[in-house]
């Protein structure tokens, strides 16, 4: 089955992560990063401290900055490059791939202006048509720590799952497939975005009420999304949808949601990001989300509370309150509380619905 | 098919079946040759409870109470024959050898039909008179040189999108006239009781499918055949829309069967070894001013009943007078059915370049049989990533479809009648429009044109953008001159005028016809935004 061998493209902290579980497994890894240095670093140390401090990375993992190599390395490649550059490595590493191999995105994000899932560039910047996804409760410290947790591989084909799991699936991993590859790729995105605002809600000191109040509302707000998209509504009850919310909202390791809390101590988008090395990919979706939710319709209250907290200067409790204010709502079904229910054929019933009673 | 290759084709067929049997009936889990047979026999007797009407009905069912009587006294080593019997029985009707008995149903439904069809349209006048001016009536357009070369380079399986029954002579029509061989096609039997039809089936190179037969053993049958057909390299035609289109939208959901069978028919030439294993897919679009059905169709739509009338045995092409008129406008309004031929696909959707190498969509060379290899260079097949590979060549040719659409000047027109008449009762849901119309009043020709001129705008920037073709009629612009065209269309053949004009109004007699031709244009956001209006 296995080749018994793993490439990974980026070396950033989820990156070295999934090189470190797949040669703990005892497979032959390639870990292809930019930066020379890091590469030497990895080689001799055994380190990548800027992203996972003093972490011992296993020694089955190989760091190399050479693509082509790490390309023709293995059968199966998986691909976390923050989304911004994504596409731009993708394309050259289209020109070394072959039609028999596995592409996996591990980034969580869209492409701003399309809107593009990650798995999507992977399709149209190769010739490989076996793409997939892998996301789930996975934060890059902890399973570097060796806790217990479980990911979702969603791909359309069964032998992208089967590959993946061969390779990841170990004592402190359980790897579950999923065919709905969009679904899962919009919740690891969008969830993002709910991390910040969660974040943001307890830098102001909101309780537990507030934050379960926002997660399950944010989960509404993204099964919409990703059903107006194709997606499975299920999917958000698994590990890459409530799975991974639960663990990135409720994390103070999880970056967006320090982003959030940085936020909500008054720094602007600018301060707060200079603060930190590591990509918030959530600030990115912000934006590409607005963008697209009005085209596609969907009713995304939630996201375009950050938008005006990140780019158009709001404050964090204006925009609580605005968000409490809404109208009040049917669960699921989002009709106004009070608004009669659409009477479809019967006339009576229709004007019963208004009036409440006959003639008058 | 020549019918020595078909008798190849069908001893191949057998011999696959049977062993495919046998082989899973030994896997653990497998069905064993006694519940196989029960199995089809189950529904074949359940199909025979409904379908009396069917010409072979009564050989069919003392056939199937022998194979019952037999089952049930017989061991394992029977069993095995009982199936051949079953596997040949099925294959043998597959095959389409000329039945006198099918023929005299045909005879017997449409008595008063056939002298007519014979007399009026018969094939060889239609032929001997009809084909100089096809070439007026019919329009090529698109990718001919691809498809050509494609034939050369491998096995063309060409997937049109589905609108009528005349799609079917039309298409044997365009591959005759672009010096192509017959394609093979199966066709539901249906079709074979109309002579007119049959006659152009057969010369199609049509094999029968019977839809009411619902046992999986048999389907399995047509899907193999038409595997080994493509392995033998003989073309293969298929609509992909499984059955006529019943709205008048461009199909988006596709049914896939034979878009699989290329694909598994591609792996075993590649395991073969085969010299030339090539595979191509070539969508195109058939693109009707009038089509012959409409009426029935739209009604079946609007009744929400087109899974109960799946196959429609009395509608416009079993009439013969209807058949007659509407061949009589093809003959006398130029350009009646534009055909577009869109660029050749792989089995994997993707793009071929001349050498009828696949390209990935940067434009880079693929070595599309590693798609089907496994860690050892064997090519397999695994149903289940062939079917993630197919559902991936079903979404390019139905994006292929969208963007070799041909905008028609009844398409556009009827659109912009029905999106105006619609904007005057924003409230009213789709059926009561439909009952309300223009209520005899008619709109005036000025708002028409500015309408049609707006739909036109939109759709020229689509056009540039290659997201729809225009046709040669409107690509002008010229809105007066686009109305003008439509109104000639709709005013001749459908049995109440679809458009027609009064002095400075245009007045519709049936809205559903008119929905009917301006579906074809919805899913490109042509309609007005709702807060807008006009832009």
């Amino acid at each position: 089955m296995s080749d018994g061998r793993a490439t990974v493209i980026g070396g950033g902290s989820w990156g070295t992560a999934l090189a470190h579980l797949m040669a703990y497994n005892g497979n032959d890894v390639r870990l292809w990063m930019r930066n020379e240095e890091r590469v030497a670093e990895l080689n001799s140390a055994h380190t990548n401290t800027r992203y996972l401090k003093e972490r011992e990375v296993h020694s089955g993992v190989v760091a190399t900055s050479d693509l082509v190599e790490a390309a023709k390395h293995s059968r199966l490649i998986i691909v976390a490059i923050p989304s911004k550059h994504f596409r731009e490595v993708v394309h050259t590493l289209g020109e070394h791939v072959t039609g028999e191999q596995i592409l996996l995105s591990a980034t969580k994000g869209f492409e701003a202006e399309h809107l593009k899932r990650m798995s999507e560039v992977l399709a149209e910047e190769t010739c490989v048509k076996k793409v997939g996804a892998i996301s789930g409760p996975n934060l890059a410290d902890e399973v570097m720590d060796g806790h217990p947790t479980a990911t979702v591989i969603a791909s359309r084909f069964d032998e992208v799952v089967e590959q993946a799991e061969s390779r990841l699936a170990g004592p402190t991993l359980r790897v579950y497939g999923n065919h709905d590859i969009v679904g899962v790729e919009i919740f690891g995105a969008l969830k993002n975005v709910l991390a910040i605002a969660s974040g943001i809600a307890a830098g102001v000191g909101t309780g537990m009420n507030s934050r379960a109040m926002l997660l399950t509302r944010g989960l509404a707000e993204i099964t919409r999304f990703a059903a107006a998209a194709g997606g499975n509504d299920l999917t958000g009850l698994g590990l890459a949808g409530i799975g991974d919310i639960i663990a990135t909202c409720m994390s103070p390791l999880s970056r967006n949601h320090t982003l959030g809390r940085k936020i909500a101590a008054g720094k602007s988008l600018e301060e707060a990001r200079a603060e930190m090395h590591k990509v918030a990919e959530g600030v990115n979706t912000t934006r590409a989300i607005c963008l697209h939710a009005d085209r596609l319709g969907v009713d995304m209250p939630i996201a375009r509370a950050v938008h005006r907290l990140l780019f158009e200067g709001h404050s964090a409790s204006d925009v609580l309150s605005d968000l409490m204010a809404r109208t009040s709502r049917f669960e699921h079904t989002e009709r106004i509380i009070g608004s009669p229910m659409e009477q479809r054929g019967s006339v009576i019933e229709s004007a019963l619905a208004v009036i409440g009673r006959m003639g008058n | 098919m020549r019918n020595d290759l078909r008798d190849a084709a069908i001893i191949e067929l057998r011999s696959r079946l049977l062993e495919a049997c046998l082989k899973q009936s030994q896997l653990p889990g497998g069905l064993s040759l006694d519940v196989l047979i029960n199995d089809t026999l189950f529904h074949e007797r359940k199909r025979l409870d409904t379908d009396r009407s069917s010409p072979t009905w009564a050989a069919d069912v003392s056939f199937w109470d022998g194979i019952k009587s037999k089952l049930g006294r017989s061991g394992p080593a029977q069993h095995r024959q009982l199936l051949s019997a079953i596997i040949e029985r099925f294959t043998e009707e597959v095959r389409g050898n000329f039945n006198p008995m099918v023929f005299q149903f045909a005879t017997k439904v449409m008595p008063r039909a056939l002298p007519v069809l014979l007399n009026a349209v018969s094939p060889k006048r239609l032929f001997r008179r009809g084909v100089p001016e096809m070439a007026d009536t019919i329009k090529l357009q698109g990718n001919i040189e691809g498809l050509q070369r494609a034939a050369e380079q491998g096995t063309v399986i060409l997937t049109p999108t589905h609108v009528s029954n005349l799609d079917s002579p039309v298409i044997g029509w365009a591959l005759h006239a672009m010096g192509l061989p017959p394609f093979t096609y199966g066709a539901g039997l249906n079709l074979f009781s109309n002579p007119v039809l049959a006659y152009f089936m057969r010369n199609l190179g049509a094999y029968r499918v019977d839809r009411r037969k619902t046992a999986p053993l048999y389907k399995d049958i047509l899907k193999e055949y038409a595997t080994v057909s493509i392995e033998m390299g003989q073309p293969n035609l298929f609509f992909p829309a499984g059955t006529r289109v019943r709205s008048g939208h461009l199909e988006h959901k596709l049914k896939l069967g034979l878009l699989s069978s290329g694909l598994r028919a591609y792996i075993n030439n590649v395991a073969r070894n085969k010299e030339n294993p090539n595979v191509y897919i070539v969508p195109c679009t058939l693109n009707y001013h009038l089509v012959l059905e409409a009426e029935t169709l739209i009604e079946d739509h609007l009744k929400a009943a087109g899974k109960s009338r799946y196959i429609i045995s009395d509608d416009e092409s079993s009439n013969a007078r209807k058949i007659a008129a509407f061949a009589q406008n093809l003959v006398n309004l130029d350009s009646g059915v534009v055909i577009h031929i869109g660029d050749p696909l792989d089995p994997f959707g993707n793009a071929v370049d001349e050498q009828g190498r696949s390209l990935d969509p940067r434009g880079r060379i693929v070595e599309i049989d590693r798609y089907v290899r496994d860690g050892s260079g064997q090519a397999i097949h695994l149903p289940q990533r062939d079917r993630a590979f197919t559902y991936e060549a079903g979404q390019a040719v139905a994006s292929a479809f969208s963007r070799y659409t041909v905008a028609l000047s009844t398409n556009i027109v009827a659109l912009s009648a029905f999106e105006l008449l619609r904007r005057r009762h924003p409230k009213l849901d789709l059926f009561r429009l439909l009952r309300i119309g223009d209520e005899g009043t008619g709109i005036k020709m000025t708002v028409l044109a500015t309408e049609v001129r707006r739909v036109w705008e939109q759709l020229n920037e689509l056009a540039s953008a290659g997201k729809i073709v225009l046709a040669d009629e409107v690509i002008a612009g010229d809105s007066t001159e686009i109305i003008r065209d439509a109104l000639r269309h709709f005013g001749s053949y459908h049995t109440r005028a679809v458009l027609k004009r009064r002095g400075d109004r245009v007045f519709t007699e049936d809205m559903n016809v008119l929905l009917y031709y301006s579906n074809r244009l919805r899913s490109y956001g042509l309609e007005p935004k709702p807060d807008g209006g006009q832009q």
